[in-house]
């Protein structure tokens, strides 16, 4: 019976986890018009990691997570969330996802409870459920304080705070975060980063980011990808090790090709 | 469903947290009321001047110096200043990405803003039920003594309604609601048995113009409505500028009603004045709905051109994801 599964579906782990992996990716590929933004790529993310998804502007991050989170379909290759096809069956990939996209926009006109009480709605959260979740997430993104604001008056910080509680709300296993600590200053940054370990306890987790202690500090493992590649993908210490590199930065600066 | 619920609520509240909409509310009021100021002096002249269709008379009157009527170039530019931000606000800001990346349909999102919008439409007409009273110069009988159990059933329900109707605003929207449904529907099982079942009636009210006229050219309105703003609906999922989108729906709502202009020039027995006619707007206002007649071809077509314009507004936000 294990040889049957396992040769009907290799992706799945015989030893452990039947389920299959929270973040299957295979042979992704998206073209705007000519220009491939991402090539050919493939991971899988288990179930209760934290990856840190890394690689230089333009290298096809943001445009994979938008593929994940369904704003995008890809040219051509299969991504799944939890065992759900991002193309075939979306609604259901996207009820697993919570997602803070880059810029984090937001309605601005809108206060801070009343906007997460809409995306809580919008998620086919009951009214019960979001009374419930709205109280954690608050609590959790330290918005209490502001939750009467207007989103317009927030600064940045709290802004993407809003973001992340918005991700949040709907308790989703996955949670897709398009560089969360951009725009941050270093308290915010140190909070978030917490907030973020914290996180991994409970939810898979996608975070794309430039700062590479950031992702020494807070993820298993990463992702490297770089033009539309996947670079590189392991622990953190196979990556180092693998790269013979003391640190993150000197892989990150050999992969992609940046000379001193 | 309840994703539904929740993003009409939005598009609908988020009207009123826009200064657009309250330009819009009062360019359209001070419109219709200079045009009901005009009807009404109209039917209360004495002499040969008078109007037989006061609707026609507001819907269709024309300046001495234009062949369009003053509604209608007031009526072209109001669908798409409240459609224009629907979807062109939020590709620019970037929040169409969180609204695309809900667990929500694509159909049920087009679905929440036409209604959102369409809602804020028919709000927007509510205020003209004011007029109606002298444009179908309507007679009130009041008889105190008529008192029923039916007649007190039927007062209740109304008093119980506008009860309701108080308190949403001030916060409580939901149990609010109920009481409306409540009243409205004490009202109408107690007026209905009042009307029929007793010899008095508390009120007999009787209209000196024939009020069939008003029926149809407000069935007309909300069909019209419907089709441009769904126009102006797709045309906002196309482009990204709130003022391209209003712009671009003003340039297309030209043919649907400054072809009525045409309509004089052209021969009446000639092959290009029948297609002129089925698309000119006021046209169809001027000669079937403010006259009481509901005529199939303009519902059809107004309500096909509808579907097929949400249907394409479907496609276009699909068409974002590639």
């Amino acid at each position: 019976m294990l040889g049957l599964i396992q040769t009907l579906h290799p992706e799945i782990d015989p030893t452990g986890d039947r389920r299959p992996p929270m973040i299957h990716v295979e042979n992704l590929t998206k073209f705007y018009g000519d220009y491939a933004a991402v090539r050919d790529v493939s991971f899988d993310v288990a179930r209760g990691q934290v990856v840190g998804f890394l690689g230089p502007n333009g290298a096809g991050k943001s445009t994979t997570m938008r593929i994940l989170t369904g704003y995008l379909t890809a040219t051509s290759g299969k991504a799944s969330i939890d065992g759900h096809d991002v193309f075939w069956d979306p609604i259901a990939a996207r009820r697993k996802i919570g997602y803070l996209s880059e810029g984090c926009p937001l309605y601005t006109e809108m206060r801070v409870e009343e906007y997460l009480r809409f995306r809580g709605g919008l998620k086919g959260m009951n009214r019960r459920d979001t009374n419930q979740r709205l109280g954690y997430v608050l609590d959790r993104c330290w918005l209490r304080d502001v939750r009467r604001q207007l989103i317009g008056t927030l600064s940045k910080g709290y802004r993407q705070r809003v973001g992340l509680a918005d991700a949040l709300i709907a308790n989703p296993p996955v949670l897709v975060l398009d560089e969360p600590t951009v725009g941050l200053d270093p308290t915010q940054i140190r909070e978030t980063r917490k907030l973020i370990k914290e996180l991994g306890q409970e939810h898979t987790l996608l975070l794309s980011t430039h700062i590479l202690p950031e992702v020494e500090m807070t993820c298993d493992s990463v992702i490297l990808i770089h033009q539309g590649r996947v670079a590189a993908h392991g622990t953190l210490d196979g990556v180092r090790s693998q790269y013979r590199g003391k640190t993150l930065e000197d892989v990150f600066v050999q992969i992609t090709g940046a000379v001193d | 469903m309840r994703s539904t619920l929740s993003l009409i609520r939005r598009e609908f509240t988020a009207y009123f947290l826009s200064p657009i909409a309250y330009v819009v509310l009062t360019v359209f009021l001070l419109g219709t009321g200079y045009l009901y100021k005009n009807t009404f002096n109209a039917l209360t002249t004495t002499g040969p001047e008078g109007v037989e269709y006061p609707m026609e008379a507001i819907l269709g009157s024309t300046s001495s110096t234009m062949e369009i009527p003053t509604f209608w170039l007031v009526f072209l530019f109001i669908p798409p200043l409240l459609t224009m931000r629907l979807f062109a606000e939020e590709r620019g800001t970037g929040t169409l990405e969180m609204l695309l990346t809900a667990p929500v349909k694509d159909w049920q999102i087009v679905f929440a803003k036409f209604v959102a919008c369409f809602a804020f439409y028919l709000l927007m007409w509510l205020p003209t039920i004011l007029y109606l009273p002298t444009v179908m110069d309507l007679h009130a009988q009041w008889d105190l003594h008529a008192w029923t159990l039916y007649s007190g059933v039927y007062v209740a329900g109304i008093a119980l309604a506008a009860l309701g109707v108080v308190v949403m605003p001030a916060g409580f929207v939901g149990r609010g609601f109920v009481v409306v449904l409540l009243g409205a529907l004490l009202a109408i099982v107690g007026g209905w048995l009042h009307y029929t079942k007793d010899q008095a009636h508390v009120v007999w009210i009787t209209a000196g113009i024939d009020p069939w006229p008003v029926l149809t050219a407000y069935i007309g309105i909300a069909a019209v409505g419907a089709m441009f703003l769904a126009l102006g609906l797709f045309i906002s999922s196309l482009v990204k500028g709130q003022m391209i989108a209003a712009l671009l729906s003003i340039a297309l709502g030209v043919p649907l009603i400054m072809s009525v202009s045409l309509l004089g020039e052209l021969d009446p027995s000639g092959w290009a004045y029948p297609i002129v006619a089925f698309v000119a707007v006021p046209h169809h206002f001027a000669h079937d709905f403010t006259r009481g007649v509901l005529d199939t071809r303009h519902l059809v077509f107004y309500l096909t051109s509808t579907l097929l314009l949400l249907f394409l507004t479907v496609r276009s936000v699909e068409s974002q994801r590639h």
